[in-house]
């Protein structure tokens, strides 16, 4: 398609069809999307709230919590909604007022999903996160892990102090984990890289090359999956939040014998169909053979993927309406005094991240301030007698200007987040011995490199808390006296 | 002794840390029992099923030739003749069946026409299950495959039910290895090493066309969808949602877009990294040399230059401190913000692929993955110790202050 974009003037479409199409476009990359039907009557304030809730719920539950939250009731649903737009920024207050039982609100909530649709690529996000993983993927980053959710809510029932060594030991064991994990990965490093040695040449597709160990699998026992290996043949390299190619259905059992055809009840199944995967089994059981779910499961993504094309092509003419929806709208009355819940706790949390922050910048500045003063006295000192000609200041604006593009390059990296050209998400791992440099895929030796700094600004990282540890432990031994710390042996 | 609720927390993480390294631990093992699989020889997966290892024993002693039958025998003989034939029809269809199911590991083509029962060399060698039908002398074999398949469904009823174990009774109808032995024994060609291993054969594996298609669909739609991406901020449709946002902001009758609670982490996550970034410098321009006169001045410039970037960033934090009365925070929340990596307002993720030479390579790069990691959780774990004292410190400041 390149970048040509089509301005689509509305007039030119072929009149009111328009509209409804590019909203059954919208609705059918999204995940339990609704009829053009719903979205034209909650301009009207139909009711038609809870069909909204659910996608509004849909879309903004981490995914993660996909299976069990699907079971929510509406109630719980509509509150983690208000919840998670409250966060976002979400700057209407009607949203707040609507009424917990999901009964209310239709246009609202058209207004609140078109606004998550205006702030980012929603559609697509979304058909990433739903991807079918075909390949050995590794991540390249570590937002996966930290999307998911931390550690559970404790119900610890330590009461009373706990024993430092019960810490200590937590944490040798944590280590001795580690290093198994590490030892396992390298085990299957190994064995990835012989699978898609042996594999070269199979892949029809001319970049990849060589089979995944999924699709590997697939061939050698294609309506396997739920036996022998637990339900999954998830390939991923380090398994933290794969997404298996197993979708974890069970196939209901059949009633009837549906073998090998040795009972007879294989029928031909229409040529160009679905089943054409297998033959060789009856209908149930083709239905319930893994490569054939896998097969489905990609033409669904693939409907996805047309869909948001299409909604891409014809957005234009939805954003028009949604303004009339907005104009249709009564006008706010002024804001309420917002009430934010107290949470001592939480409070004590979040300004105990913006206090050491604080503190982390202002032992550093004190640092840069002594350090340049010393430069400076020792810098007019020696240079304090010679003269200051021409030569001099042009050399020395040649020098300021480099240091100010310095420093903005350097003020660049953490305001754009790490740079939008920083690599993401998972990637498929793909064997390739030619050394041809450039080209778009990204390759192992930059990882590893982006990885090693990665890796040493951690250590610098830690070893500074942990001093910072220390020093708070003393600070606190000395706030409340009568109580004395052994700080353990540095672990 | 740790204070109670400082080290409730930290053990509540330590948990959870565990728990996490055990999950992970759990799912690579179960990669490494595939990918171990796949690199032995392929064999069709389970064994003959139980109730079929029995009969051929029984069947055995019945069958001890008699030296003369009686007319009793002889219907029965007569019978079971029959029956065999029956059971040799239907083994045909079945073998053929299993054929199909197999070719696609062979270079054959698709599915849905039949591939050549004369397969090559790959060794499967379909084609002598055709040919055990027509040998009369491995009755053995054959009574071991079609006793179940010899119409006494109500030995297989039991199992319908579940599907493993269908599964596993189907399989004995498949040209089982023990079949192979017999047709190793007893057919005059030689025959190629009956068993499949990647390692030999890999290259010769081909996947399913409707499978290719989807697949290649699917690359094809990502393409079209990553480049469609408006990048021109000048387009028509990114106007039209810019003002519609606008619009909403004014609608709601709110001075000015606040900063959400996300946001604001958000923030003083960026802060903190800027701090740490900008000490890196510092210790770079105090740690070098300098020859001669430029450098000295430009690394005084350099510094002077991170200490007023250190300045704006602390006045930045003072000024989120101070329009945070309280910081709300919203149920369920992780304690961790997620760096937004590409999430948010950025262009999309889409399939990517990442390129390694050798073994060495990705070995070096999973085990740092996992340094990276491990170093990420022990500085969380610490800043977890030290939020809880500074909060604390804070509180009791307060109270006795």
């Amino acid at each position: 398609m390149g970048r040509r974009r089509r301005l689509v003037d509305p007039a030119a479409e072929a009149g009111a069809g328009a509209l409804p199409k590019v909203i059954a476009a919208l609705s059918r990359s999204l995940p339990a999307g609704p009829s053009p039907e719903i979205f034209r009557r909650a301009k009207f304030d139909r009711p038609e709230a809870p069909a909204l809730w659910q996608l509004l719920f849909r879309l903004l539950s981490p995914r993660s919590a996909d299976g069990a939250s699907a079971s929510l009731a509406l109630e719980a649903q509509v509150c983690l909604v208000k919840s998670a737009l409250r966060s976002q920024g979400y700057p209407r207050l009607v949203l707040a007022q609507l009424p917990e039982d999901g009964s209310r609100g239709s246009r609202e909530l058209l207004l609140a999903l078109s606004w998550l649709l205006a702030r980012g690529p929603l559609p697509e996000q979304l058909l990433a996160q739903a991807h079918v993983q075909l390949g050995d993927e590794i991540p390249v980053c570590e937002c996966e892990a930290l999307a998911s959710p931390g550690p559970r809510v404790p119900h610890v029932e330590a009461e009373g102090p706990v024993d430092i060594r019960c810490v200590q030991w937590l944490m040798g064991r944590l280590r001795f984990r580690w290093r198994c994990l590490i030892a396992s990965q390298q085990e299957q490093c190994t064995l990835l890289s012989k699978i898609h040695l042996y594999t070269r040449g199979c892949h029809s597709d001319q970049r990849l090359g060589h089979l995944s160990v999924a699709e590997t699998e697939m061939l050698r026992d294609p309506e396997g999956g739920q036996q022998g290996c637990g339900g999954g043949v998830g390939q991923s390299l380090d398994l933290a939040y794969p997404k298996s190619l197993h979708s974890g259905q069970v196939p209901e059992a059949s009633g009837m014998m549906c073998g090998w055809c040795a009972c007879g009840w294989v029928s031909a199944h229409p040529p160009g169909s679905l089943l054409e995967m297998q033959p060789s089994l009856c209908t149930s059981c083709a239905l319930g053979c893994f490569a054939f779910q896998l097969l489905r499961r990609l033409e669904r993504e693939n409907t996805g993927l047309e869909a948001a094309l299409e909604w891409r092509r014809g957005e234009l003419v939805f954003w028009r309406w949604m303004d009339t929806v907005l104009g249709a709208c009564p006008p706010e009355a002024p804001a309420a005094a917002t009430q934010p819940t107290f949470l001592p706790r939480i409070a004590e949390r979040g300004l105990g991240r913006l206090e050491l922050a604080a503190r982390e910048l202002r032992a550093l500045q004190e640092e840069l301030c002594e350090a340049t003063g010393r430069r400076r006295a020792a810098w007019e000192a020696r240079v304090g007698g010679q003269g200051r000609g021409p030569q001099w200041s042009s050399a020395r604006q040649a020098l300021q200007k480099a240091v100010e593009q310095e420093l903005a390059a350097l003020r660049w990296a953490w305001e754009q987040d790490r740079g939008p050209a920083r690599p993401h998400g998972p990637h498929r791992l793909v064997r390739c011995e030619d050394e041809a440099p450039g080209g778009q895929h990204l390759r192992a030796a930059e990882v590893i490199q982006a990885l090693r700094s990665q890796e040493a600004c951690l250590e610098a990282a830690l070893r500074r808390l942990q001093g910072q540890c220390r020093q708070e432990l003393a600070r606190l031994a000395g706030a409340l006296p009568g109580l004395i710390w052994i700080l353990p042996p540095r672990c | 002794m740790l204070p109670a609720d400082c080290s409730r927390r930290l053990v509540a993480e330590l948990q959870g840390a565990l728990d996490a390294c055990a999950e992970r631990q759990l799912q690579l093992e179960q990669s490494l029992r595939v990918s171990r699989r796949l690199l032995r020889t392929w064999e069709p997966a389970g064994t003959l099923a139980p109730e079929a290892r029995l009969e051929p024993e029984t069947k055995e002693e019945d069958h001890s030739p008699a030296c003369t039958p009686g007319p009793q025998d002889l219907k029965e003989l007569e019978l079971l003749t029959q029956a065999l034939k029956k059971a040799v029809l239907a083994r045909k269809v079945t073998s053929k069946a299993g054929e199909r199911a197999k070719a696609p590991s062979l270079k054959s083509g698709s599915f849905a026409t039949s591939p050549g029962m004369t397969a090559s060399t790959p060794s499967w060698a379909p084609g002598q299950a055709g040919s055990c039908a027509s040998e009369a002398k491995p009755t053995r074999g054959i009574r071991q495959t079609t006793v179940p398949a010899k119409g006494h469904p109500e030995r297989r009823l039991p199992s319908a039910g579940n599907r493993a174990r269908v599964g596993v009774g189907a399989r004995a109808t498949r040209p089982g290895p023990g079949l192979r032995d017999q047709h190793v024994a007893l057919s005059a060609a030689p025959e190629a090493p009956e068993s499949f291993t990647l390692k030999e054969k890999g290259s010769l594996l081909q996947l399913p066309t409707a499978f290719r298609k989807a697949a290649s669909q699917n690359s094809r739609l990502w393409a079209q969808l990553t480049s469609a991406q408006p990048r021109d901020s000048t387009n028509a449709t990114a106007a039209a949602k810019t003002y519609f946002l606008q619009q909403m902001q004014t609608a709601s009758g709110r001075p000015g877009p606040v900063l959400s609670a996300a946001e604001v982490e958000a923030e003083v996550g960026r802060l903190q990294e800027a701090c740490s970034l900008l000490r890196l410098h510092m210790k770079e321009e105090l740690s070098a040399a300098p020859t001669d006169w430029t450098q000295e001045y430009r690394c005084l410039l350099t510094l002077e230059g991170l200490q007023a970037i250190a300045g704006q960033c602390l006045h930045r934090l003072q000024e989120l401190h101070a329009e945070q009365p309280v910081a709300p925070c919203p149920v369920g929340r992780p304690s961790r913000a997620p760096p937004p990596c590409g999430g948010g307002a950025g262009p999309f993720w889409s399939p990517q692929l990442l390129l390694y030479s050798s073994t060495q390579e990705l070995q070096t790069l999973a085990a740092l993955r996992l340094r990276v990691a491990m170093l990420d959780q022990q500085v969380h774990l610490e800043k977890v110790l030290l939020e809880q004292e500074v909060g604390r410190l804070l509180l009791n400041g307060r109270t006795a202050g």
